[in-house]
């Protein structure tokens, strides 16, 4: 232990507990990719089940691969309620994204209903940024970027590209490098802490 | 012979010993931030041995500073370390006798 005490880098430490094992980046790859890959083979009624992945990797993959090698946390009083003020400010973007956009529906031809998968994109990379910023983790913020541009610009391209979905391209490609990101920070994660053997301590 | 020291500035301050070691005082400041910890996440985060955190522990237990709960989660022994009132009151007090110290 030669690093001297310094409580900005110990809260720095506690926050990279939850993201330094590229699971949170697995997670939100997996979903965009289920999501392209349900919308591509016409599965819209599925993309529900969605929400399942991150419970699930996050279940299987603290409990057998985190928690043996760096332990476990409960975060506490000032952490839950960052935690909790996130989830309810992003909600509430959410949903007054949607109140817009079903406005915009109404009144025809508007700015929310011709670009509302350009919309549906910006929550979304606002929504992972903010992870980012909640985490410390500021590959999040690129994460957000590109959702953003790929939703963005799958919609631009929609009218011009009838071969194929661009938007849907656009959601998978951003998915499998979020993916791919996440798997590289777990074989690193795995490789830089070995699993720690509490027998001897009890 | 006229005794001519100057004043021990440090001495004016009165640091909580038991907190002021660097291990220790980590130790605090990560149970701070938390509800609890295991074991297993101090010793990946500061780079002792067991023992050594072992012992560092106990003697924050003996002060009442943290309590330490042993169980199992599964199969795998499960050492949870949280805060005492004291101990965070402690640690608060530390903390601003230090910022005192330092303006």
């Amino acid at each position: 232990m030669n690093e001297k005490p310094n409580l900005l880098e110990i809260r720095r430490q506690v926050y990279l507990y939850y993201t330094e094992d590229g699971l949170a980046d697995m997670s939100l790859g997996l979903v965009l990719l289920g999501f392209g890959l349900l919308l591509l083979l016409d599965l819209p009624a599925f993309v529900g089940t969605l929400g399942l992945i991150p419970l699930l990797i996050w279940y299987l993959g603290k409990g057998s691969l985190v928690i043996p090698r760096v332990g476990s946390i409960q975060p506490g009083r000032a952490m839950k309620k960052r935690f909790l003020g996130f989830f309810i400010n992003f909600c509430l973007v959410g949903i007054g994204v949607l109140v817009l956009f079903l406005l915009g529906r109404g009144s025809g031809e508007s700015f929310f209903s011709t670009y509302s998968l350009s919309l549906f994109g910006f929550v979304l990379a606002l929504g992972i940024s903010a992870l980012g910023l909640l985490m410390n983790a500021v590959r999040f913020y690129f994460y957000g970027a590109l959702v953003f541009l790929a939703m963005a610009g799958g919609e631009l391209l929609k009218s011009s590209i009838s071969a194929f979905d661009p938007f849907l391209i656009g959601v998978i490609s951003a998915g499998t490098i979020i993916l791919a990101a996440g798997l590289i920070l777990l074989v690193r994660f795995l490789g830089k802490f070995p699993v720690i053997s509490l027998e001897n301590e009890r | 012979m006229t005794e001519n020291r100057t004043p021990d500035i440090a001495m004016d301050v009165e640091f909580d010993r038991l907190i002021h070691e660097p291990a220790r005082l980590k130790i605090m400041a990560f149970l701070s931030l938390l509800e609890s910890a295991d074991f297993t996440f101090l010793v990946s985060r500061l780079g002792l041995t067991m023992g050594n955190l072992s012992a560092h522990i106990s003697k924050l237990q003996e002060a009442g500073y943290i309590v330490v709960e042993k169980g199992y989660k599964g199969n795998r022994p499960q050492t949870q370390l949280s805060l005492t009132e004291k101990g965070s009151q402690a640690f608060q007090a530390y903390k601003n006798q230090m910022l005192q110290f330092l303006q």
